[in-house]
């Protein structure tokens, strides 16, 4: 008796995700926000350059680094038009599917009934206690990959921001994989045998500079939140390659100002981070059309040019940011000896892209901004077209204590063959 | 002293035709690792200068290096979904020999004095003019020896043959301990092309412009690497992964240690230990072929590879004797003893007359010392093969391994025909001679047979935020010296493991932001055949120790961006007793420059003891001590040397090379 009335507790706390049913409507309103119009902020027009003369009129729909950024004359921000960047039919199709089938565990970090889709299309409520939790999951089952990708080449540069100075260049190639809860491409939903329920995998290649020159990186998070991710390096000049433990992730990246865990936006287990839901708000946000930007003439690439970066160090990207709806998300690290106190995530809320992220140190002081540029698939190059996927088409992180940046330029192929399966095993780093 | 170049030919067309096809449309570019066929090359041209300072010696190195690297993938080729094509070119120049030649050139060595622990004619003699001497007066004592005896060699007349004069030799040992009673003798220490006493053909045979620039060698050694990959991939989704040509295989997950990487032989004499294997390693012509299962039903990964090295042999390059890094001191106790088979020579402490002390006594030619290496020619049953079987199970990297492979350290057998200079006439010794002596320091070189089997697997432990990567094997078919047994060698099993321990670490006082990493390796071999007794005068049997271990320890930081990295690796030979400690910094000034200045210093316990044949009669009745039989082996009086190096090992033996290190690298 006492072990039923237990059961019924355990489900009834496992039931927070399902108490609130979501509805087609839920669904529709997820995947079309600005179907009954785009969000206004009064002194946000598309077309304004906002800089430090105007910033305070248009604070309301900047985050707070931001407004500083600008505040201080460091940079300026183009506003530009807002609008849906569109989502696969399949992913919307497999969210209809599957609605209200999958629910929170009783621990953070455990999701029930997951089969495809976005798990949670429903508002967030403040009055949920999970409702940082769930946007996330949201976030973590996104289709920012169309169930895969590829980025090449990936120039990554550390520059020092006050001096404007290049320090280092780096030419990378990066491959993401979706194993399961795949929508787009084939094999769906899984791929077949994954005896160890792996949820998603990336391999990362240095070409330049000489001396990291084929360093490799294979990161697989499991389809169980509980399990560890298994991360591999592969150090070109031991010609070895060496499991990382868990807490390398918080290194920085080959030396850059990113680390492991915040590839993405994040880049980490669910169960990891405390999560709450700090409210939805209208926001200027790094979403605009890649082919109408003002782009790059270096690196040459055949067919594609790069956006640009400027600002002061050349630390901000050089795009058009539209005002769009956004989910605050405070994630705060259950290790009280992380590297860093917290979090703050801008979530986009048609995409649920993580397109601006605050990163605080442990003394609770601002130390990074992370700023993620997307670009919708029309816009990008014409065989990515079609493909509904918010396209990750750059990056800055700009460490605001050391007056330090490090940026991305991406060239990302939606293309299943540049990341066949044979790439996300620690034999292929072995062998290449 | 060169060797031909035709010898081994049958390798060139094929590294000339890599070569043409991976330079025939070299370009700066790039070559990504999934299916993205780049018909661009990407060439990396690299210089680089290390500049060294030994303790009491000056310069130890200016070594100049000039590495290129194109890689170029191909993308489809028939049945192979993604070839590729990768040359890595080296050539070296070091002018130590030049700038420092009184130490490591032409001019190196000079005439040496052997310790006389008897007294007469003095408490040493030169180099000729021990026991045996015209111009000692001990030798008039050896009148009564069958025939007069045959001790004494040519060390004065230029025109006689097998002239073995006291000039360009050192002492054997003599940078690192005193002769103390124990044995000792000269060694040669100039080039091959100089000096060819003690030089040992096709082995360790190299004249100075070889030890400047080794990669120019017969061998082809400038193209370090010239290998082609390719995949076939199958519908289930498993592939056939190859890779031919002259290529590094690497086995195992630890650092330093070579428990289970051991396919290629490694060049010691460019650094010691010190190097990245990945320099040192000596690559070799090797097919590999590994079918690639990827996720099964069981495993998250599954691979099975052979691996076939169809080149002709290659040992360790342990370094001549004469250059900056000798391993052990081997090459010069190898290059000591050639000298004394070919020229005979003058042995420190040796002959027992009924005095207090030894008396230092002069061989003659083909009584002691080493005789001839015999590497292995080219042929099928000399070629080396192995198999591994490597995967990943629930979080478990593994690898089970097994190789057949040739040693790649030297094996000094006994046993070979020589003289007796007790009895050149057979009087007493009713064998012709030449003929072999039981428990006679006399020997060949042989690289035997050895057949490994091993495993290795990593693994993370979340609650110490710690990986541990482990590794071990058991091989059979090794040798060691040994002196109980007659011809003076003996194989033995050898179990050998590492326990990696990987730790990124954060040091908040040293730097908030970014984890030290610090990495500890407890490397163990036990020899489970060892054989050491106690006899009257000490131990005899093996001198390798029965079961030792090594820890090591880097502890290593980053700053700027990763740009200034300190470092401190450590290391340290439980039963030697000896530590070495190499504190460095790299300063990534630029993506195309780099500096390093660092320093690599020793400390603890030099040279050991340990019985070294005197008293091991091997020309009975001439050589036995009072109530010593024909076959009753060594009474155990030791010395430093011969073989307390096995027991100093690689760091108790390198207690004199402190150094300073300056390296300058710069990418074109």
């Amino acid at each position: 008796m006492k072990m039923r009335t237990m059961t019924s507790m355990l489900l009834a706390a496992g039931a927070i995700g399902t108490a609130q049913a979501a509805t087609e409507a839920d669904v529709d309103k997820s995947f079309g926000p600005y179907k009954s119009g785009v969000p206004t902020v009064a002194g946000v027009k598309p077309g304004t350059v906002i800089d430090k003369s105007n910033v305070e009129a248009a604070k309301g729909a900047l985050i707070p680094s931001m407004a500083q950024f600008i505040k201080s004359g460091q940079t300026t921000l183009a506003v530009g038009e807002t609008y849906s960047f569109g989502i696969s039919k399949n992913y919307i199709d497999a969210t209809r599917k599957n609605l209200n089938k999958v629910s929170l565990g009783a621990n953070v970090g455990d999701l029930v009934g997951f089969v495809a889709g976005r798990p949670f299309p429903q508002e967030p409520d403040a009055k949920d206690p999970r409702a940082g939790e769930k946007v996330f999951w949201n976030f973590q089952h996104n289709n920012r990959i169309g169930d895969s990708y590829t980025i090449w080449p990936w120039y990554m540069e550390y520059k020092n921001m006050a001096s404007g100075k290049v320090e280092r260049t780096l030419k990378q190639e990066y491959h993401i994989i979706q194993w399961k809860h795949r929508v787009d491409q084939e094999p769906r939903p899984e791929v077949e045998p994954n005896p160890s329920q792996l949820l998603r995998s990336g391999y990362l290649k240095v070409h330049e500079p000489q001396d990291l020159k084929d360093t490799q990186l294979l990161i697989s998070r499991f389809s169980d939140d509980a399990k560890l991710d298994e991360v591999y390096l592969y150090l070109g000049f031991q010609r070895r390659v060496r499991r990382l433990a868990s807490n390398q992730v918080t290194d920085p990246f080959l030396g850059s100002d990113l680390m492991v865990e915040d590839f993405e936006g994040y880049n980490g287990r669910m169960r990891d981070m405390k999560w709450e839901y700090k409210g939805t708000r209208d926001l200027l946000v790094p979403f605009y059309a890649h082919n109408k930007q003002k782009l790059a003439e270096e690196p040459k690439e055949a067919d594609f040019k790069f956006i640009d970066f400027g600002g002061e160090g050349a630390c901000f990207p050089n795009v058009t940011w539209q005002l769009r709806k956004t989910y605050v998300i405070e994630s705060v690290p259950v290790n009280p000896d992380h590297v860093i106190s917290k979090r703050v995530h801008y979530v986009d809320a048609e995409t649920y892209a993580l397109s601006l992220n605050e990163i605080y140190d442990r003394k609770g002081e601002l130390w990074k901004t992370f700023i993620i540029a997307y670009t919708d698939s029309e816009s990008h190059m014409p065989k990515n077209a079609g493909r509904g996927v918010a396209i990750n088409d750059g990056f800055s992180i700009i460490d605001v204590q050391a007056k330090h940046c490090s940026t991305g330029k991406f060239k990302v192929h939606l293309d299943q063959e540049m990341s066949p399966t044979k790439l996300f095993s620690v034999q292929f780093m072995r062998g290449s | 002293m060169r060797k031909s170049a035709k010898k081994d030919s049958r390798n060139a067309p094929l590294a000339a035709g890599m070569l043409t096809l991976a330079v025939g449309v070299a370009h700066t570019g790039g070559a990504a690792a999934g299916d993205i066929p780049n018909e661009e090359a990407r060439v990396d041209v690299v210089y680089e200068n290390a500049t060294f300072a030994r303790r009491d010696v000056g310069l130890s190195k200016f070594r100049n290096t000039l590495k290129i690297d194109i890689d170029r993938q191909l993308g489809r080729r028939g049945a192979f979904d993604d070839v590729g094509v990768n040359l890595k070119l080296r050539g070296t120049f070091d002018g130590v020999y030049r700038l420092n030649e009184d130490t490591y050139g032409n001019k190196a060595g000079g005439a040496v004095q052997l310790e006389n622990t008897v007294g007469i004619p003095g408490s040493s003699v030169p180099h000729g003019g021990g026991l045996g001497s015209p111009t000692n007066p001990l030798t008039a004592g050896l009148a009564g020896l069958p025939g007069g005896g045959a001790f004494g060699f040519n060390s004065t007349d230029p025109s006689a043959p097998r002239y073995n004069p006291n000039e360009g030799l050192a002492v054997l040992g003599e940078h690192l301990h005193r002769t103390d009673g124990g044995v000792a003798f000269a060694v040669p220490v100039r080039p091959c092309d100089k000096d060819s006493r003690g030089c040992i053909k096709d082995y360790l045979d190299a004249s100075r412009q070889e030890l400047e620039s080794p990669e120019f060698n017969d061998r082809w050694d400038f193209i370090r690497e010239a290998y082609v990959t390719g995949s076939v991939p199958f519908d289930d989704g498993s592939s056939l992964f190859m890779k031919v040509g002259k290529q590094q295989v690497v086995w195992g997950r630890t650092d330093l240690f070579r428990v289970l990487d051991v396919i290629n032989p490694v060049d010691y004499s460019r650094n010691n230990i010190y190097d990245e294997l990945q320099d040192i390693r000596i690559p070799m012509w090797i097919m590999q072929a590994e079918y690639r299962a990827g996720a099964t039903e069981t495993f998250d990964d599954l691979n099975f590879a052979v691996v076939w090295n169809f080149d002709k042999f290659r040992p360790h390059n342990i370094g001549q004797c004469g250059s900056p890094n000798v391993i052990l001191d081997a090459g010069c106790f190898m290059r000591g003893m050639k000298n004394l088979w070919d020229n005979g020579g003058t042995v420190a402490n040796f002959a027992n007359l009924g005095l207090p002390g030894l008396a230092a006594t002069d061989f003659g030619p083909n009584q002691i010392g080493i005789r001839k290496a015999h590497l292995p020619s080219w042929s099928l049953s000399n070629t080396q093969l192995g198999v591994k079987l490597e995967g990943q199970k629930s979080g478990v990297g593994f690898s089970l391994n097994a190789l057949t492979y040739r040693s790649q350290l030297p094996s000094l057998r006994g046993g070979i025909p020589a003289r007796n200079p007790f009895d050149p006439v057979g009087a007493v010794d009713t064998q012709p001679q030449p003929h072999p002596y039981p428990y006679l320091i006399a020997f060949d070189v042989h690289f035997p047979r050895v057949n490994l089997i091993g495993g290795s697997m990593d693994l993370q432990v979340d609650s110490i935020k710690s990986v541990f990567r482990l590794e071990a094997a058991l091989t059979e078919g090794e040798e060691f010296p040994n002196g109980l047994r007659k011809r003076l060698f003996s194989e033995s099993r050898v179990f050998r493991y590492v326990i990696g321990w990987d730790r990124p670490t954060f040091i908040p006082f040293l730097n908030k932001t970014r984890a030290f990493l610090i990495s500890a390796q407890l490397f163990g071999q036990h020899l489970l055949d060892h054989e050491l007794e106690q006899r009257p005068l000490g131990k005899v049997g093996m001198p390798d120790w029965k079961d030792n271990n090594i820890f090591t320890l880097l502890f290593k930081g980053f700053y700027m961006n990763d740009r200034v990295s300190p470092q401190v690796i450590m290391a340290h030979d439980v039963k030697a007793n000896a530590t070495a400690i190499a504190p460095s910094i790299d300063w990534l000034f630029s993506d195309r420059l780099k500096l390093t200045v660092g320093a690599n210093v020793k400390v603890g316990h030099g040279a050991r003891k340990f019985d070294d044949c005197r008293t091991c009669n091997p020309f009975h009745p001439f050589s036995a001590s009072p109530g010593q039989g024909p076959n009753d082996g060594s009474l155990g009086l030791g010395g430093f040397e011969p073989l307390g190096r096995f027991r100093a090992g690689p760091i108790g033996m390198a207690q004199q090379e402190d150094e300073l290190q300056f390296v300058l690298q710069y990418k074109f």
